[in-house]
């Protein structure tokens, strides 16, 4: 396969949850503040909901290097 | 723990709360309700004491008092009786009077800084207008405007508008002053006061106003008088700060105790809620650790007499659900408590999983950090932080977390053969021993994998065991999505071969004939957790993002470092581009470690919702609800 291809193949793979990870953060970060501000004590709650979308970019960040060495 | 009834009669009640306030071992419960129990309701004078006590509490924790003796030092029992109610309502006097004491004095304080400050904006006018004010008398008169910094068409403005009205007969001088703001002095006619001042107060020009004791005499004479007011304002709040040391160091001992006595006899008002009584006789329940219970009757068969019966109840007369939890770990898994905390606590009888938090965490973060050099780092400020903080404290705990974190970053840095990157190969050669970070991109995936299917495998069997100690049919439904995940992982590797190719049909059936038995004991969201759980362990593939992502932003520090061409300027962006990525590495193992334990693995069999056993003890700083268990009791 072209080249090309490959790497534009892995930076979507990269590229795409990366930014969907930074729209779900941008909306449960404020949302978690919000709640902070009120309750404290959620402050656990805060930190795994802000994580949770990590998982996207993370497993975008495999899938990439998968397409990579698969195309090398 | 134990569920134990105290028996007695009713004129000892408050002598058991005391005794048992004192041992600070029983979280008290609901007596079960009886058509011969009746419920303790506070007397008017009781009412009244909580309410007096309750004011005390308030005025003494408005005062700016020190939080009180080492909380690990307090004493578990005061040294002397309870106090009287004469003692209660003069340390009330003393709360009231220093409370008011202290207002006068922060009041006064108040009016002096204030006067300072304005001493001190009048200072720099008269200095900047120094030459040109007016030395008294004569037919001129002088205002002294503070106008917007920002504003600098501000001047230019107000001389338009003083020509407009008063021509050419006055003067106007700007200058800045060092607060950012900008002075103006003007001088005007003493006939055209009233005009001038009509305009001035139209524009919304700010007049700045006299100190006191400047108002009379020159203002170009202000200066020597300005001084020395501002020494003497110094010199009285000087004696004001001294005058509030004395009064807090001769008020607060007494004060600090008044609290601890008040908090304690409204602790011991509300546990007499929690008793059930009888024309003759009293019934208080509550738990006990079981390794406990003989102490707390030989205590109470000392303090109270023989006439008090504790009594065990029987497994059936309680449910798991209603009893308290206390975390009991040996002393190096117990700084892992402080994470099991901070999601709600497990239920009563359920399995803790601090210990398992306790190996798994720090490998985690190991695995992620995986470098001598941060590791050391790491290692060298969890000392300082465990040498700077108190016995029992949050940092504390977090600095013995801490600690096995680094031991573990340091030794996968050496099986990774990492040293501030690839500091170490460059400068001592350093090889990898177990993987290549950098290179070996695919086998650091399959071992987090790897290790994830392990930590997965490990909760569903956690979960297993927790079914299997009471709910039969789950705990068989359970066992089978326990047995398909591992016949999964058989199939996927015999077909991936690396297995042997003959265990792929045998994994197959063993996966058809389990699948049914899933589903008929867990029901049809069974199939739905078990895509759940393997897309659980491809979570853990973070593991080998995060690693990667950290060597590479160090490999990036080193060579970026040595493509400056000065040697201090390299070394000190290396430094600054390795202290980010230290903090990074820091943060996103810690968070990402966390995470994998909350979701992950705790969501295969971890059951919260359990009470936190709170027993009635004596009231100690830093506590606003019930006081925690006694030492020793953990």
């Amino acid at each position: 396969m072209n080249p090309v291809w490959i790497v534009l193949a892995a930076a979507a793979a990269i590229s795409i949850p990366a930014l969907a990870t930074a729209w779900a953060q941008s909306r449960i970060g404020p949302a978690v503040a919000a709640s902070l501000a009120e309750k404290p004590e959620l402050s656990t709650t805060a930190i795994l909901l802000v994580a949770i979308p990590e998982t996207m970019a993370i497993l975008g960040f495999v899938v990439a290097m998968l397409i990579l060495y698969r195309g090398a | 723990m134990s569920r134990i009834r105290l028996l007695g009669p009713r004129e000892q009640l408050d002598a058991v709360l005391a005794a048992l306030q004192d041992t600070g071992l029983v979280h008290l419960a609901e007596p079960k309700s009886g058509e011969l129990l009746q419920r303790i309701s506070l007397s008017e004078g009781e009412a009244r004491q909580t309410r007096h006590l309750q004011a005390l509490v308030r005025d003494i924790e408005g005062l700016p008092l020190p939080a009180g003796p080492d909380r690990a030092a307090a004493p578990e029992a005061p040294a002397r009786g309870p106090p009287d109610t004469g003692e209660f309502a003069r340390w009330a006097r003393s709360a009231n009077r220093a409370r008011r004491q202290l207002t006068r004095l922060d009041r006064r304080v108040h009016e002096l800084e204030s006067e300072r400050a304005d001493l001190a904006r009048f200072e720099q006018f008269v200095t900047a207008f120094r030459g040109l004010l007016p030395n008294g008398g004569g037919r001129m008169q002088s205002y002294h405007l503070i106008l917007r910094g920002e504003d600098t068409q501000a001047v230019p403005r107000l001389r338009g508008a003083l020509s407009a009205v008063l021509g050419e007969h006055f003067a106007l001088e700007g200058a800045d002053l060092p607060s950012g703001e900008r002075a103006a002095l003007l001088l005007v006619p003493t006939a055209e006061t009233a005009r001038v001042e009509r305009m001035l107060a139209q524009s919304g020009v700010h007049e700045l106003s006299l100190p006191a004791g400047v108002e009379s005499g020159s203002l170009g004479m202000a200066l020597p008088a300005l001084a020395e007011r501002r020494e003497k304002l110094d010199r009285d709040l000087a004696e004001l700060a001294r005058h509030r040391e004395e009064l807090l160091s001769a008020e607060g001992p007494t004060l600090v105790l008044a609290r601890s006595a008040a908090q304690d006899r409204l602790l011991e008002l509300g546990a007499r809620e929690h008793a059930g009584i009888t024309p003759r006789s009293f019934v208080l329940e509550g738990w006990v650790p079981a390794a406990a219970k003989d102490r707390l009757t030989r205590a109470l068969a000392r303090q109270c007499g023989a006439s008090i019966v504790v009594e065990e109840m029987s497994r059936e007369e309680w449910r798991g659900e209603e009893a308290p939890v206390v975390l009991t770990n040996p002393r190096l898994f117990r700084p892992f408590e402080t994470l099991t905390r901070m999601v709600p606590l497990p239920h009563y009888g359920t399995i803790d999983p601090t210990p398992f938090m306790a190996v798994f965490f720090p490998m985690f973060f190991g695995l992620m950090m995986g470098d001598v050099g941060y590791g050391i780092t790491l290692a060298v400020l969890a000392g300082v932080l465990h040498a700077r903080s108190r016995r029992g404290s949050v940092a504390r705990a977090v600095a013995e977390i801490l600690g096995p974190c680094a031991a573990f970053a340091i030794a996968f840095g050496i099986g990774f053969g990492e040293f501030f990157g690839d500091l170490g190969r460059r400068w001592f050669g350093l090889r990898p021993l177990v993987l290549d970070r950098e290179k070996a991109l695919l086998p650091f995936l399959g071992l987090a994998v790897a290790i994830g299917f392990v930590h997965v495998v490990l909760g569903l069997v956690l979960g297993l065991i927790n079914a299997g100690r009471g709910h039969p049919r789950q705990a068989v439904g359970r066992g089978a999505a326990l047995a398909m995940v591992l016949f999964v992982a058989v199939a996927l590797l015999a077909g991936l071969q690396v297995l042997p190719r003959s265990f792929f049909t045998p994994a197959v059936i063993a996966l058809l004939l389990a699948f049914p038995v899933m589903v008929i004991a867990e029901g049809i969201i069974a199939p739905i957790e078990l895509l759940s759980t393997l897309s659980s362990v491809l979570s853990y593939a973070r593991i080998m993002a995060l690693g990667t992502a950290s060597v590479m932003m160090a490999v990036v520090a080193n060579r970026l470092a040595g493509s400056f061409g000065g040697v201090v300027v390299g070394v000190l962006f290396g430094l600054l581009f390795h202290l980010v990525n230290f903090v990074l590495g820091v943060f996103a193992p810690a968070i990402h470690g966390l995470r994998l334990h909350y979701v992950e693995f705790f969501g295969k069999f971890y059951s919260p919702g359990g009470q936190q056993y709170r027993p009635l003890g004596h009231w100690r700083p830093g506590e606003t609800e019930q006081p925690l268990p006694a030492k020793g009791i953990t």
